[in-house]
């Protein structure tokens, strides 16, 4: 399990990045390691050049916005969890972090490593799509931003092009009156979920004014379960219609049976985990409008 | 741990004679029993322990081995020739290079058994996926494995053979086609007509039960650096092996080198049976060494160890249990298939850990009629071997779960049924019906003290009491008992080819007054040093501290076999006092003359010896300079030679017994399970170091429940490893394993010299099953019982859904809603 | 097979300086072990599970089989090494011996630097929260119980709690 050969390129600016990217049809970026490292260490992947953007301190920011965060793609697990920032506009991203892998590998580990990663199981392509990030990306031709929905196009796939470099991801601060939750079931602590669940629950006069629910694990990409959202939105707050949203969040699914949860069990859970979720984003939001 | 026949003659009951005064040692215990803190801790706190792969020498190259993809194929042909040719690169080879090294077969008496032959790389074929089939040597491990992806195979695959039942009933998908069978062992086990009084029984329980194949899965993978000797043409094998001993052997006659062969482990990170056997690479390494005449290192990755590293368990079970109206146990009947891959694994042979199985099955339970089946069948899977509890946690698993059904059915606590069936403490010698012969030992005062520990009545109110929340909590009881430190008498009947079943120890005293005491056992975190160090000092009168502790080198005894099967604190132990003892009689003849008292009137103690009574006391180090050095002090007939050499063989075994409680409580909406208590009561005779007998059972505990909840190494029907990293193969963390509460029973102390029991494996014994039946009670309003290990969320939820409990209404008033929310961090 | 161009290293390992030459695929557990020969950092799976490799760098835990040593170029890694020695037991370690919170020591050393990070930067509040922060590192011999008191003796020390 050893690596096979590469060169090794640590770039300083994004610029640099985009450029040694380029300069090979086989170069990858390393950002934290924590899902590239292993792969090479098995030879699943095998690149020509790594280009470590671990030195552009640019991409390590987390900055209030007008309207909203913008979490560079080197902010490391843990300082998503812990910055004030977050925690004050976001505290579901630490509700979250704390279910991904171990202290040492949060410590490493990137929000962008992990949204280029794009495991479907991932705590962060889940964050995103509930949160409705928009991605920042560099590339020869420039910067341009994607949506979760486009950007996620499969397990382990995204649509960032050859030469692109992922650089943030900008979260829009949730409406006012808005609670937000995450739960996962895994086997044991810090395993990939089987399935995870988040949700924004947005109240006015104790009228749904916005809901969202986004799941994981039970799919080739985090999913938003567009037919529990519209059954909520509109209608007055009330455990039994948290309750006919969660069975709802099923709709469409097919999700895939591997070695430690079958699509039936998956789609058990589903139902579940968004009722929770809900209830817990609903309590937050009529905490947040008292 | 291998017993087996001779469990059916018993023996003579105290070989040994040993008096009163022997059984407690001494009036003065300073050592034995105290929490003394482990001497070998602080190398290995500070980074400062000498694993295998820790070790460097000059000109030492790395190797890698090309492992077959093919779970069942024939080789047509291997060509290194690019590999040959890449950078780093010594030299690439096959089996062909080896043909003078014979294959190793792990014979046995045991009628219908077959023998596998075992080659060192696969020759013509493979039969499991991650068989050696050809080595790469080169200046690095990253060097050899550039390498190994430039060898090219051309196999033709033949049908695997992966399922137990079909391979057994197959007489065309054969794995070794000169048996025309798959079925490599049969044997029977039997006692009264288990099977007409079954038939006449007033009630029965009965189920086929599956235990999972597990990996031992210990934290350093296996490890091998050979380094051969020109000039003297001696050959040495470091290797993170639990039995230098039995390696040294079959290494000098497979390489033809009788006497010069050494095999040392140095420090081991763990084994827990699985580095018990003899590995091809062992033999590989020392070969090459030899050929190239440089040192040949190969350090194991975790995917290669997973894949070819012996494997555990791996059970089918029917099995039914008879018994009347008042609860009181008839008969057993059971038909084991054991799994045991595609090797019959050296020395233990494929038959101990299935044997075991049906060997004890009937447990601790007065059960009058028995009769058990077991046959061992060969799939194209890496061969199993000993893996901690060898056998019994399947059988305890099996048992355990019979009883609490029969419980269920009587309408009987648990616990009371085990009462009424336990061997009683008058009961003793107590004959099972597969031959074992239990010794005195704490059945019923084990289960008692877990339930007093637990609190079983309050418990069981509380349970009563959440089940109308709609919480599903549910208490499990194991009670085990099982044979340790087993002797000559029992380890020689199944006629494998070593004997396990006594130990030697020799002390000394240097000339500096210094004490070392030499082991043919190998700690491989067992605390062996500070044990015997205890041990020896005590009996000694030095401190531990003071002792020396040679173990793991095959060249500093004649013959030692290792650490497994619970037998190092027994015989070890008991080899240690008498040999201490021995020499201890010399130093009071020593010092009688030095000090001009009788015999009788010298003491030793903090590493002095003195006259009773009195300030006249010299130091170990005196005695040694009068003794060595000084020829002036002592007369010539009075220099005796301060060193001693026993050897023990308890030549039958001890019993040990424990009961274990475990506490869960399962969501009843994901099925997540959830340890919330574990409670161990155990008898284990006197304690060495109660520090260590706690953590032997706490570790023991926790792969037990690693078993019985996340570990399960999965195939695909090709002989695909699909749990291949461990990312898959699931281990349990610090979160999945609750506080593990032990409590000890010393009341009765077994008829050996130190009065010890072995108590290394009890803990993944009892674990799995008490776990199991905790899951079962958790479940049982739904009518739901647990047949299969591990019970993973996915299995737990296939059987909920096929009794067809809905969420919600299972789960009987589990109010929805907000009520039911997140455990949210911040509140 | 492609060959790659090797890369001069500067580091602080343990307070002490290093300057080498390293092929860039070099892993920075195999740098720590092979290079410099500070074999108390251990392997055990090499793809981020077990946490034997964890040191740290830059003052906080990380995986050394998930790192590369060119990565660390120029950056403060700190081993098991730094700890105390065998005549003078750094206070973890004690605490270590303690309460008997190794048996074959492998996976030791990874759990002490993780303690080390954990006392730092963690609150551990519940035993809980010990044996979630603990959750990284397998240990196959303790079942984990005398680690978790070994922590809450450590952690209650820091806080002036009794224990
Ligand atoms: C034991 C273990 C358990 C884990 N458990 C979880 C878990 O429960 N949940 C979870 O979400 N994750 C988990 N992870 C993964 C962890 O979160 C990773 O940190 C994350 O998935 C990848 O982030 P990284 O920065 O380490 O990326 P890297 O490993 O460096 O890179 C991952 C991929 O992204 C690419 N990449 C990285 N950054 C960029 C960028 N800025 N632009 C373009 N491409 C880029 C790389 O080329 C590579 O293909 C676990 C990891 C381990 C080792
Ligand atoms: S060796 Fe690095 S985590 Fe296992
Ligand atoms: S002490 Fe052996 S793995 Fe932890």
């Amino acid at each position: 399990m050893k690596p096979a050969p590469f060169d090794y390129l640590a770039v300083t600016s994004i610029d640099e990045a985009v450029r040694a990217l380029q300069a090979s049809c086989d170069a990858k970026i390393i950002a934290g390691g924590q899902s590239l490292v292993p792969m090479m260490n098995f030879r699943l992947v095998q690149p020509e050049l790594l280009v470590d953007i671990n030195r552009i301190a640019a991409l390590s920011q987390i900055t209030e916005t007008t309207g909203g965060l913008t979490i560079g793609a080197l902010v490391r697990h843990v300082e998503s969890q812990k910055s004030q920032l977050t925690i004050r506009h976001f505290p579901v991203i630490a509700e979250a972090m704390h279910h991904v892998a171990h202290v040492a590998i949060r410590n490493r580990g990137t929000i962008g490593g992990s949204l280029v990663h794009a495991d479907p199981a991932a705590e962060w392509p889940l964050l995103a799509t509930l949160l409705d990030a928009e991605l920042e990306i560099h590339g020869p031709d420039g910067e341009r931003r994607a949506i979760p929905a486009e950007f996620f196009l499969g397990p382990l796939v995204t649509d960032l092009q050859e030469g692109e470099l992922l650089t943030a991801a900008h979260l829009p601060y949730l409406p006012a009156g808005a609670g937000a939750a995450f739960d996962e079931f895994a086997q044991r602590a810090g395993d990939f979920a089987i399935v995870s669940v988040g949700a924004v629950v947005a109240l006015r006069d104790g009228v749904i004014a916005e809901a969202r629910l986004a799941l994981g694990g039970v799919g080739d990409t985090p999913l938003r379960a567009q037919a529990a959202e519209t059954h909520l939105v509109g209608k007055p707050l009330s455990d039994g219609l948290l309750a006919q949203a969660a069975t709802l969040a099923v709709e469409g699914l097919e999700p895939n049976t591997d070695l430690h949860a079958s699509s039936e069990y998956r789609l058990h859970l589903v139902p579940i985990l968004a009722r929770r979720v809900l209830a817990t984003a609903a309590r937050r939001a009529r905490g947040a409008c008292e | 741990m291998p017993m087996n026949d001779a469990a059916f003659q018993p023996g003579p009951s105290t070989p040994v004679p040993l008096s009163e005064d022997d059984v407690l040692v001494s009036s003065r215990p300073k050592y034995v029993g105290k929490p003394v803190q482990r001497l070998e801790d602080p190398r290995l706190l500070t980074g400062a322990g000498r694993y295998v792969a820790d070790m460097v020498i000059n000109r030492m190259v790395h190797v890698a081995f090309l492992r077959s993809d093919q779970s069942h194929a024939r080789i047509l042909a291997i060509r290194t020739e690019a590999a040959r040719a890449a950078t780093g690169v010594i030299g690439v080879y096959t089996a062909a290079d080896f043909s003078d090294i014979p294959p190793v077969v792990a014979t046995s008496r045991m009628r219908n058994y077959h023998a596998t032959s075992n080659p060192a790389l696969a020759v013509d074929k493979v039969r499991y996926v991650g068989e050696p089939v050809a080595v790469v040597v080169a200046k690095s491990r990253y060097l050899a494995e550039d390498a190994l992806a430039l060898i090219e195979v051309d196999y033709e695959p033949l049908d695997a053979v992966i399922e137990p039942e079909a391979a057994a009933a197959s007489t065309t998908a054969l794995l070794h086609d000169q048996f025309g069978t798959n079925v490599i062992f049969e044997r029977v086990f039997q006692t009264g007509e288990a099977s007409q009084v079954l038939a006449a029984a007033p009630l029965s329980v009965k189920g086929r039960f599956r235990f999972h194949r597990k990996s031992p899965l210990f934290m350093e993978n296996r490890s091998y650096l050979a380094e051969y000797d020109r000039g003297r043409d001696l050959l040495t094998l470091h290797s993170s092996t639990q039995i230098p001993g039995i390696v040294r052997d079959v290494l000098s006659s497979l390489l033809a080198m009788p006497g010069k062969v050494r095999v040392v482990a140095p420090d081991v990170g763990g084994g827990f049976g699985g580095k018990g056997s003899l590995y091809q690479e062992e033999i590989i390494v020392s070969a090459l060494a030899r050929k190239l005449g440089r040192p040949v290192k190969f350090v194991s990755d975790r995917m290669e160890d997973l894949a070819s590293s012996s494997q555990g368990f791996d059970e089918l079970v029917e099995a039914e249990l008879g018994f009347d109206e008042t609860g009181r146990f008839l008969a057993l009947k059971a038909d084991v298939l054991g799994d045991i891959g595609a090797y019959s694994i050296y020395p233990w042979t494929a038959a101990l850990e299935p044997v075991q199985v049906v060997s004890f099955l009937p447990g601790a339970y007065k059960i009058p009629n028995y009769f058990g089946r077991v046959r061992g069948v060969a799939t194209s899977k890496a061969p199993t071997g000993p893996y901690r509890g060898v056998g019994r946690p399947t059988s305890v698993f099996v048992l355990e779960r019979l009883v609490d059904m029969a419980a269920h059915k009587l309408g009987m606590d648990p616990k009371d049924l085990r009462h009424r069936n336990l061997v009683g403490a008058d009961e003793f010698p107590y004959r099972i019906g597969s031959g074992i012969i239990w010794e005195r030992s704490g059945f019923v005062e084990c289960l008692d003290r877990a339930c007093e520990v637990i609190d079983y009545e309050a418990l069981r109110q509380r349970q009563q009491a959440a089940r109308k929340q709609g919480r599903w909590l549910g208490i499990g009881i194991a009670t085990y008992a099982e044979l340790t430190g087993i002797g000559s008498r029992i380890s020689v009947a199944p006629g494998m080819p070593i004997n396990t079943g006594n130990e030697s120890a020799t002390v000394r005293i240097d000339s500096t007054g210094a004490v070392t005491a030499i082991f043919g056992v190998a700690s491989h975190g067992q605390s062996l040093e500070t044990t015997l160090a205890q041990i020896v000092a005590e009996e000694l009168g030095v401190r531990p501290q003071d002792v020396e502790i040679v173990h793991g080198d095959s060249a500093a005894t004649a013959h030692g076999t290792g650490t497994y099967a619970s037998r190092s604190a027994v015989i070890g132990g008991g080899a240690a006092i008498l040999t201490t003892r021995a020499l201890r009689e010399k130093v009071k003849r020593v010092a009688s003359h030095l000090l001009e008292a009788s015999v009788e009137d010298i003491e030793t103690g903090d590493g002095r010896i003195f006259v009773r009574g009195t300030d006249h006391q010299i130091t170990f180090a005196e005695l040694a300079r009068a003794v060595y050095s000084d020829m002036q002090t002592l007369p010539l007939d009075k220099r005796e030679k301060l060193e001693a050499s026993e050897s023990f063989d308890p030549y039958l075994g001890t019993t040990t017994t424990a009961t274990h409680i475990a506490l869960v409580e399962i969501d009843p909406e994901t099925y997540g399970v959830k340890l919330q208590r574990f409670v161990v009561a155990e008898d284990c005779g006197r304690m060495i170091n109660p520090l260590v007998v706690d953590g032997q059972v706490h570790g023991g505990v926790a792969q037990g429940i690693g078993a019985a909840l996340l570990e399960e190494l999965v195939f695909d029907g090709q002989g695909q490893l699909l749990t291949a990293s461990l990312v898959d193969y699931m281990v349990p963390t610090a979160v999945e394993v609750p506080a593990i509460e032990v409590s000890h029973l010393e009341s009765v102390l077994p008829n050996n010299p130190g009065g010890f029991r072995g108590m290394g494996e009890g803990g993944t014994i009892g674990a799995p099953a008490a776990v199991a039946n905790a899951i079962a009670d958790a479940l049982a309003p739904l009518g739901i019982e647990i047949f299969e290990l591990p019970a993973t969320p996915e299995r737990l939820f296939r059987l909920i859904s096929a009794a067809g409990a809905i969420p919600g209404k299972a789960g009987a008033g589990f109010p929805s809603g907000i009520a039911q929310e997140t455990n949210a961090m911040e509140e | 097979m492609r060959m790659s161009r090797t890369v001069d290293i500067e580091l602080t390992v343990n307070g002490e300086s290093f300057a080498e030459t390293v092929e860039p695929r070099l892993l920075l557990s195999d740098f720590l072990r092979e290079t410099l020969g500070l074999t108390g950092t251990h392997v055990g799976c090499e793809h981020g599970i077990c946490g034997a490799c964890t040191v740290r760098v830059n003052g906080v835990s990380a995986r050394s089989c998930l790192m590369f040593a060119v990565q660390a170029d120029g950056a403060t890694v700190e081993t098991v090494e730094s700890l105390g020695t065998v005549s003078s037991l750094h206070r973890i370690q004690e605490a270590f011996r303690k309460h008997h919170a190794l048996q074959c020591g492998f996976c030791t050393p990874g759990f002490l630097m993780t303690v080390k990070d954990l006392l730092e930067r963690h609150p551990l509040t519940t035993n809980a929260d010990i044996r979630d922060g603990l959750s990284g590192n397998i240990c196959r011999c303790t079942g984990y119980d005398h680690i978790v008191k070994a922590v809450r003796e450590l952690a209650n020390e820091r806080d002036g709690v009794a224990s």
